[in-house]
Order: structure tokens, then sequence, then C-alpha cells
């Protein structure tokens, strides 16, 4: 309260002279991380002539959409002070059972969509209500459900690739709309939706509710575990989906999809700016922070950067992105 | 609280049909070993050490062995399904030894635990040949039967270096980075091409084995501007991935794509023109190989360390007859 009202008298007070200072921290504080990436673009637009391309930006977003969209979901889940581990071994079960559903002449292309999409939300549920009702920890219940679901993929598919999809099926991953991927058409829909849902209802108030202080948010009657089996349907309902545009953009369902793309969509929500204590975080920053992984990833392959250093580099810039944004946030 | 008592007992309750229904499931995996050297026979009894009987590549080499077990008289083969579980095999294993078999082949199932297989076997003084996965270490055993990873990399870029006629822009596609395939597929690549002085690499990258990322790796190389004449990755899903990524910018025709293990997917691409060379690791030559040298072993003939069963190049010329193996 106190820093609040501060923060008002100070405003009120400068407001000639120092509040165009003010103004450009606020807004540090806001896009600190959209800087960076725009810093980032900058940069590898320097270092390669072929790097700021509609081509290469368009190709950027299409490979982030799927950690994207699973990143999406993840974040909603981390408000909650919860985690997910389970997404890239969701994709995988769900990619070789769709799969299996998308061969040519069989079922209409809609089938394996809706068993995806139903397979991933049934995971989601199983993982929220095992947290909410049995009251086990996040980390730990979804760490089952990532070792589970990906032997549950390799006993499906007896651990081979499942081929031979009909090209209405390849058309989500491989297909375009006014020269638009559609994975990325995807992705912005997913974006929009789960920004409204955070932001304009009920559901989004209870779950930054929820995060931050759990017991305040039972106190003042909000059904916590109908909640939370929500957020986590969710999360399960995205990793579905991006298990089906991965599964249609490589004409394969695969066992061994996925691995270590939870760790992927974790970081693109912490990187932009989702704190793992829960309460704060925004569908925006998430994609901010997707999008920066996957500029590193291009133009560290533009540049021909030996695999050993590009991993060297990417931990460096994930933890040097996320410090710049914490001491803004303390600063502020 | 209620609640989660019953939870907790539907949980177990859930668990114990797993259990059982897996129990079920099983197969018969060490059958007690028939009568073995009861009379004046001079029968050979061998005990095959196996990881898993489910994997396709694994179900081939076994079959090199019971094909070549029929044409030896007197020779019986007790085979054993670890199911990829490795404190099972080296149960197994000690069994083998408590059955004072002849002698023992074993595929690892990691090859951390195989040293201290190979030691117990030493200490009974029963031959134990090592079939397929190679380690330090190795030479602890009687043999080793199995392919060199580095010679499917010198023959898949020979074949690439004879399509383009020794010149030309190559992109290597690692596998995961640090495995041992990977480190040795990418060695003989280099090798071969060092000696060509108009062929270089141009782009090196991982694609950590996977379809989906090979086809990124491809499109990020794409708009790399650089010039690219051969994609040479170390297996056939990161070449399928390149391939894919290929097809849809319309650059396939110009760019030479090669990979390694011809599964079954890839040699429909082979067939198809789109995958120029690929690789067939014999399985029956190794199941085949590991066998007679564990006879030999037997017998206390003479047999040598190591013994190379060599890598078998497909191209579209002679893909039929490989799609007719994995039938």
């Amino acid at each position: 309260m106190n820093s609040q009202v501060s923060i008002v008298n100070k405003q009120e007070k400068s407001k000639s002279a120092v509040s165009s200072k003010e103004r450009v921290s606020r807004i540090l504080h806001k896009y600190g991380m959209l800087m960076i990436l725009i810093a980032l673009i900058i940069l590898m637009s320097f270092l390669s002539p072929t790097f700021f391309t509609t081509g290469n930006l368009l190709n950027i977003v299409r490979q982030m959409s799927v950690v994207g969209i699973v990143a999406i979901g993840v974040t909603i889940v981390i408000i909650t002070t919860g985690i997910d581990l389970s997404s890239g071994s969701v994709i995988a079960l769900v990619s070789v059972v769709a799969a299996s559903f998308a061969h040519p002449d069989t079922y209409p292309f809609f089938v394996p969509i809706l068993i995806g999409l139903g397979l991933g939300l049934l995971t989601g549920v199983i993982n929220g209500t095992i947290i909410s009702k049995a009251k086990i920890a996040p980390f730990i219940v979804t760490l089952g459900m990532m070792t589970a679901a990906r032997g549950a993929a390799l006993l499906f598919s007896d651990g081979r690739p499942i081929g031979n999809l009909s090209d209405s099926f390849k058309f989500i991953g491989q297909g375009a709309v006014f020269g638009i991927p559609v994975p990325i058409i995807i992705f912005a829909f997913v974006g929009v939706v789960s920004y409204i849902l955070l932001n304009k209802t009920k559901f989004g108030k209870y779950v930054y509710a929820i995060g931050g202080n759990e017991q305040a948010a039972i106190i003042a009657g909000v059904n916590v575990d109908k909640y939370k089996i929500f957020v986590y349907g969710y999360a399960g309902l995205l990793s579905g989906l991006a298990g089906i545009i991965l599964t249609s953009r490589i004409s394969s369902g695969q066992p061994t999809a996925g691995v270590m793309y939870e760790l992927d969509a974790i970081a693109a929500a912490v990187i932009g700016g989702t704190s793992l204590a829960g309460g704060i975080g925004t569908i925006g920053g998430t994609i901010v922070g997707a999008l920066i992984i996957g500029v590193m990833n291009n133009g560290l392959d533009l540049l021909n950067v030996s695999p050993y250093w590009q991993q060297i580099l990417k931990g460096v810039i994930i933890t040097v992105a996320v410090f710049i944004d914490s001491r803004k946030n303390r600063k502020s | 609280m209620r609640f989660s008592k019953n939870f907790i007992s539907m949980v177990i309750l859930l668990l114990f049909t797993m259990f059982v229904a897996v129990g079920c499931s099983g197969k018969q995996g060490a059958s007690e070993p028939t009568t073995k050297q009861s009379g004046g026979s001079k029968k050979i009894v061998i005990g095959a050490a196996l990881p898993d009987f489910d994997d396709k590549w694994l179900s081939y080499l076994q079959d090199g062995m019971k094909e070549y077990a029929k044409t030896q008289k007197d020779v019986e083969v007790i085979y054993v399904d670890a199911m990829n579980d490795a404190s099972k095999q080296l149960s197994q294993v000690e069994n083998f030894i408590q059955q004072k078999v002849d002698a023992i082949v074993l595929i690892p199932v990691d090859t951390v635990s195989a040293p201290e297989m190979i030691d117990k076997a030493n200490q009974a003084n029963i031959p134990i040949v090592v079939v397929n996965r190679i380690f330090d270490g190795v030479d602890k055993a009687t043999a080793y039967v199995g392919s060199e990873s580095i010679k499917s990399g010198i023959m898949q870029m020979e074949e690439v270096a004879k399509i383009l006629g020794g010149k030309g822009n190559i992109a290597i596609m690692n596998g995961q980075m640090g495995h041992e395939a990977q480190i040795k597929r990418t060695e003989g690549n280099k090798e071969v091409i060092k000696k060509y002085p108009n062929m270089k690499v141009v782009l090196e990258g991982t694609a950590e084995w996977d379809r989906a990322k090979g086809m990124s790796l491809m499109e990020n190389w794409l708009n790399s501007g650089k010039n690219i004449d051969a994609v040479v990755a170390n297996n056939d899903e990161m070449a399928i991935g390149a391939i894919m990524a290929l097809e849809d910018a319309g650059k396939l025709d110009d760019v030479v794509v090669a990979g390694i293990d011809a599964t079954p997917d890839a040699l429909e691409y082979v067939k198809s023109g789109k995958l120029k060379v690929t690789v067939f690791q014999n399985a029956r030559g190794q199941g085949q190989g590991g066998l007679e040298t564990a006879i030999k072993a037997a017998k206390g003939e003479k047999v040598e360390k190591f013994n190379w069963i060599p890598y078998e190049l497909v191209t579209k010329d002679n893909v039929e007859e490989y799609i007719k193996k994995w039938q």
C-alpha cells in the first residue's frame, strides 16, 4: 500500500521534469523482453544478411508455434504455482494415436483431430485431478505423466513411426492460407483465446488469485480444485493440439517426438516474465519468450555456429535475459 | 479424508491390475534348458541373452542366429529376453553360468552394466561373445561381433561424393551430440570429404536424431543463403526431415540427401528417388556371426577378437531387396 501511495505522490510532484524518466522505466518494465527480442532481431540482421526476410521470419514463427502453443498452456499452469512436465510426452502420445486415425480413405480429417485433442485433455484432467484431489505436488504428478505417456506412446506404436497420412490431415501442419502457414494461424488463435480467458473472464481472475495466495482464494470461496483441473486440462488440450500440428507437419506419428519440449515451453514462459513463484505471467510475454528462443535457434543455425557452442550460448542468453528482466522489476 | 483413503485404495488397485496385466502379457522369457549333456552326447548349449524381443531390428538378428543354428548339428540355443532391463539381463547371464552353458552370446541392454557380465563369465571360464553393441572393455570378452560405426559414415559419404562427382558443398546433420554413432558417423563423413579438395563442409548442426528437428534445421539452412549440394545426415529420420523441408522450398532436385539405417520409411523415400543414399546394418549377418563365433569358442577353437560385419549400401538400384527384408 505504502509503496503505491509513494509512487502516486512522486508522480504528482514531478509531473513535468521526472515524468519522462518514469515513463521510460515503466515502458521498460512492461516491454523489457519485447525490447530484448527486437535487439536480438536487429543483431541477427546485421550478422546474417538473409535473416530479416519475410520467408525466414515466417519460418521462425512457424517453427516456434508448436512449442509456443504448449508454452501458453504451461504459463497458465505456472501462474497457479504449478508446473507441467508432461507436455512433450503427451505430444508423442497424441502424435501416434492421431496418426493411426489419419490414414487416407479411413476417417475424415476431423476424427484424428478430435481424438488427439480429447486425449490431450484427458491427460491434463488426470494431472489436475490427482494434483487437486490427492494433494500431490504438480512436479511429481506431471513427472509421472511424462514417463507414463511416453511409455504409452511407445507401447501404442510398437516403438515405430506411423506414416501414410491423408492430405487433408497434412494441411494442418503444412498448408497455408493467404501465404500464412496454418500452424501460425492456430498459434495466433490460441494466443487470442488464451488472452481473453486470462484477462476477461472469471476463470482468469481466479487463476491469478490462486497463484497469488491459494489460501486467500479458498477463503474467498473460489473452488480451487475445480479451477486447477481446468487449468491442467487446458494445458493438456494445448499439448494435444501441438501434437496434432507436429504430426501433420512431419507427416508421421512419432513415439519419440517432443523430447524436451516441456523444458523449452517452461523456458519460453519464464523468459516471458512468468514467475515460477506463481501469480505473475502474461500470454503476450510468453509469446515473446517463445520468439526469443526461436530467433536464437534460427540465427545460430544461419550463422553456422557449432552445435556445442549453440547449447552454451542458448543457456547464457536465457539466463542473461531473465536476469536483466528481474533487475528491471526490482528497480521499478 | 475419507475421499483420499478411497482414492489411495483405488490407485493401489489400479497399479495392481496393471502389474498383473503386464505379468500376464510378458513372454515366457527364461525357459529352462532341456536336458544337457545327459548322456555321452556332446551337445553344445549356447545361452543367448537378448535385450528386447519386440525390437524389429533385433528380431532380424535373432532370425540370423536361428537360421544358423538350424544348419548346425548338436547345437541348442536358449534365447532369453531382458525386456530392456539391465539388472534382469545380469541375472539371466548369471543363470546361464549356473546352468554351465558352453558359451554365451550377449547383446547388452546397456553398455555400462556389460563389463560386469563379462567378468562373471570369465570367472566361470565360460566363453562370452558380445554382439552389436560395443564399449570400452569389450576386449575382455572372448570376442566381439558387430559393425564399425565409422564405416557407415565412410560408405554413405563415398556414395554421395560419387553422385556429386567429387565436388560440392556438404551440410552435415548430426544426431545427438556425444552419442557414439553421432561421433563415428560424422568422423567417417569427414574422413572422405578430406580426400576431395573440391568438397567442403559448409554447414554443420544437430537435429538430435529427430525428424521434426531435422526439418527445422534444414529450413534454417535454406534461409542461410549458403549453397548446399548435399545433406548428409547421421540417420534416416533427420534425412527425411531435410527432404520434407527441401520439398516445401522446391529445392529437392538440387540437393542430394543421404541417411543411415535403412528404416522402412527411409526405404520408401529411396524407392521414390527422394533419398539418394542410405546404409543398412546387417542384422542377420551379425546374429549369424555371433552364434558362429560362440560355437567355435565353445568347441575350444581359436576365434578372432573383433569380427566386423560389413554395412551394405542402399540406393534406388537395390532398394527392393531391402524392402523385402522388413516384411
